[in-house]
């Protein structure tokens, strides 16, 4: 099953490392990836996307809870939350196809030269995926780079 | 992410009283004060380039504050090498319950130091391992004796902390210490470069990182009660069970929570089974100790767990050395109840019914007290009487009328005359289970042993520490000859130092546990096992170590004035015993068998049919 974890991170020497380690330890491939500064000089938000077992994910999370250079974490699988991911795209192919092909999905122009047009696209990872099927369809995609997910919490508000 | 030290908000006590406070320090003199304010009494290391400058300031520390007698404050004893420096420091800790203190310089210095900073991270061990480091402009440019201490630590320690902002050195010593002390205890590295251990630096006196996310975590743990609900749920099923068994771990001892455990098993009348780490948090004198359980543990504690209804797990880990098969543990526990101070453990190999995550003595405190208060008397007069009998019916037992010198008859030799007081530390292997099985302990942290890593060679230097930490104490390393040998250049320290230390080396001429399982998985192939061609000479080795007392014992009859005349020499003493080369550890629950399938041995009557042992090598481990 898929899961997601957002933490909050200590900026401190292989603290990063030591997470990834927790899940490599146990043969588990991390699926996406991203760290970035917040508002704190002194901490990272980090999201990480794994697929595996239920109850061994689990137990990383808590052992991932006792790390010192953790200061939250949280899994948001089961909670409400908004996740997106960015695309850069790269596509050798017919313009007006692309122009098209970018209306449908609100993706954004971002260079072209010649048949070559650079795109950008958020959205949420099955949707990034359905984007690059439409980009195969209409012309070669030549590069394209996924920035993983990035995800926040959404509290319940009351109506 | 950029190695950045955290010193953002850090927590200054409003004002320091430290009567250095406001004074520049270089870096080196700031580690070791720090150390002189911890209270430390002795420290382990082994010196070189990138550590040079506090081990100057050691040497000025003690020129200038020596004791009336004249010796130094802070003694800093050489080992070998950094791994008996670090495992001196660990026996201090364990033997004291203190954080142990071992200096060791960049590359290999640090890199040795791994192994016991392992062990200790696996048995919780209190230890501060402060590394020098090339200078921080070399870090990362290959430069001699460089090694990436903060990866390779960070998956072994608690914590691993890379000073790379020198102003912060002070603070990140102090939280050092704080983390490797609190919770659930382990070793904490400090990576100090040698250009932070030479910069000047205003000392403050009580400076502390924050660690915000560690610190609201250990508030959360340490504040945990048990609240009247749930303690009355816990009552409820252990009134509702008849034959309840305490299963006591390694928590009982690090949490000092051996009098509450005592005190609640007696206040309802519970027996109690320990790990191996637990040995010693419970007297294993006191009439409800069923002693240890497990792959080599005492049948009767072993059938006590398959026979009992409620498993109350206090500080224990369910490790695949006790479990064996999880599933088919405690097959007839209605109830398993946990406590532990690390929410990873509760229901991480079984699942638990009733838990609470907080101080174990806090916890087993309020558990009695409220017991006692809702007039909680059961009978379990009939259980009680149950698990006697299993102790009686399947006592520890070896063959007494040998004529090769049997291991348990010399332990069981040291444990009269010591009356069970002294303080032991063992190797790994058959002789650390003849010694757990053999030994009594009235007390905790007297049981020094590598559990969870298995660790050959912890012996020696985990008595040396433990013989700093304990003046007062006899200490005994009993050890095997190929453990013995993966340390023994600290067989000098013991001299050089003149602990009294008695070394005891159990010589069956080779790895015998080993020896065990090709035994009986491996059709008998000793591969690369016996030792029986190795020239070794112990005793003239342990002589040119300066033992003046070193003597090999090869006749039974002799076992008991040969002891009482080693034991009582006064200084250090070193004994070889020749023991049978075929004695077993019994009992015995196979890799991936289940408590029902143990094997008793010919001395210690079983209760089924002995079920025909795998001939096959198997899996597990």
């Amino acid at each position: 099953m898929r899961h997601l974890i957002s933490m909050l991170l200590q900026n401190e020497a292989g603290a990063l490392a030591r997470v990834a380690g927790l899940f490599a330890s146990r043969g588990y491939n991390i699926e996406s990836l991203t760290v970035a500064a917040t508002l704190h000089e002194d901490a990272s938000r980090l999201t990480l996307v794994v697929f595996g077992d239920d109850a061994v994910v689990e137990q990383i999370v808590k052992q991932s809870s006792k790390l010192v250079d953790v200061i939250e974490i949280a899994e948001l699988t089961g909670r409400e939350h908004v996740e997106r991911e960015l695309l850069v795209a790269r596509i050798d192919g017919d313009v007006s196809a692309v122009d098209a092909l970018l209306a449908r999905f609100g993706a954004r122009l971002l260079q072209r030269q010649g048949s070559h047009s650079v795109v950008e696209y958020t959205g949420r990872a099955d949707e990034i995926d359905l984007i690059l099927d439409a980009m195969h369809r209409v012309g070669e995609l030549v590069d394209h780079a996924r920035s993983g997910i990035a995800a926040i919490e959404q509290p319940l508000v009351a109506a | 992410m950029n190695a950045q030290p955290d010193t953002v908000g850090d927590i200054r006590r409003p004002t320091s009283t430290h009567p250095l406070a406001g004074r520049t320090l270089t870096g080196a003199d700031i580690v070791v004060q720090v150390l002189a304010d911890e209270g430390l009494d002795v420290l382990f290391g082994y010196s070189g380039g990138a550590i040079l400058p506090v081990y100057d300031a050691v040497f000025r520390f003690n020129a200038a504050h020596p004791r009336d007698d004249g010796s130094d404050p802070m003694p800093l004893i050489v080992p070998a090498n950094e791994q008996g420096a670090c495992f001196m420091a660990a026996g201090y800790a364990r033997a004291s319950g203190r954080v142990g203190v071992a200096l060791v310089t960049s590359g290999p210095g640090a890199t040795n130091a791994v192994t016991p900073v392992r062990d200790s991270m696996a048995d919780s061990i209190p230890l501060v391992v402060i590394s020098g480091q090339v200078p921080t402009g070399s870090i990362g440019t290959d430069a001699f004796q460089e090694a990436p201490i903060s990866t390779i630590m960070g998956s072994c320690a608690k914590h691993v902390f890379l000073v790379t902002d020198a102003a912060s050195l002070e603070a990140t010593l102090r939280t050092a210490f704080h983390i490797a002390r609190s919770g659930r205890p382990g070793p904490v590295v400090v990576d100090i470069p040698k250009d932070v251990q030479n910069a000047p630096l205003v000392f403050d006196g009580g400076r502390e990182l924050p660690v915000r996310g560690y610190r609201s975590r250990l508030r959360a743990v340490e504040a945990a009660t048990i609240a009247d609900a749930e303690c009355a749920r816990f009552f409820a099923a252990l009134g509702r069970a008849s034959r309840p068994l305490i299963y006591a771990g390694g928590g009982v001892v690090s949490a000092g929570a051996s009098e509450a455990l005592h005190d609640f098993a007696h206040a309802f009348g519970i027996p109690v089974v320990t790990t191996l780490m637990g040995i010693g948090g419970f007297d294993t004198t006191d009439p409800l100790a069923l002693d240890m359980l497990g792959m080599h543990g005492a049948a009767y504690a072993n059938y006590a767990m398959d026979d009992c209804d409620f498993v109350l797990a206090l500080g224990a880990r369910f490790d695949d050395r006790v479990v064996g098969v999880p599933a088919k543990f405690a097959p007839k526990a209605r109830t398993i109840a946990q406590i532990d101070i690390d929410p990873a453990e509760i229901g991480k190999v079984k699942g638990a019914d009733w838990h609470h995550v907080g101080t174990l003595d806090v916890a087993l405190s309020r558990l009695t007290a409220y017991g006692r208060q809702h007039g909680f008397g059961p009978d379990y007069s009939e259980w009680l009487d149950h698990v006697a009998a299993l102790k009686t019916r399947h006592s520890m037992n070896f063959c007494r009328d040998s004529e090769t010198i049997q291991p348990c008859a010399v332990i069981e030799a040291i444990n009269r005359i010591t009356d069970g007081r002294a303080i032991i530390s063992t190797g790994v292997g058959q002789h650390q289970m003849w010694a757990a099985q053999y030994f009594d302990f009235r007390e905790p942290r007297h049981w020094l042993t590598s559990g969870s890593m298995g660790t050959m060679g912890f012996g020696l230097p985990a008595a040396i520490g433990a013989q700093f930490a304990r003046r007062d104490r006899v200490v005994i390393d009993i050890d095997g000859d190929a453990s013995i040998r993966m340390n023994i250049g600290e067989l000098e320290t013991v001299t050089t130092y003149g602990l009294p230390v008695k070394v005891v080396v159990l010589n069956n001429s080779g790895d015998g546990m080993v020896r065990q399982w090709q035994k009986l998985f491996f059709k008998g192939r000793f591969s690369a096992s016996d030792k029986s061609l190795h020239k070794k000479d112990f005793v003239r080795a342990a002589q040119a170590d300066g033992f003046e007392w070193a003597q090999r014992l090869v006749d039974p009859a002799a076992i008991e004035s040969t002891v009482a005349d080693f034991l009582a020499f006064d200084g250090p003493a070193f004994l070889e015993v020749v023991i049978d080369p075929d004695a077993g550890v019994y009992p015995m629950v196979g890799p991936g068998a289940t408590y029902a399938e143990m094997i008793t041995g010919d001395w210690i009557a079983s209760r089924s049919t002995p079920v025909a042992s795998a001939t096959e090598p198997t899996g597990m481990f």
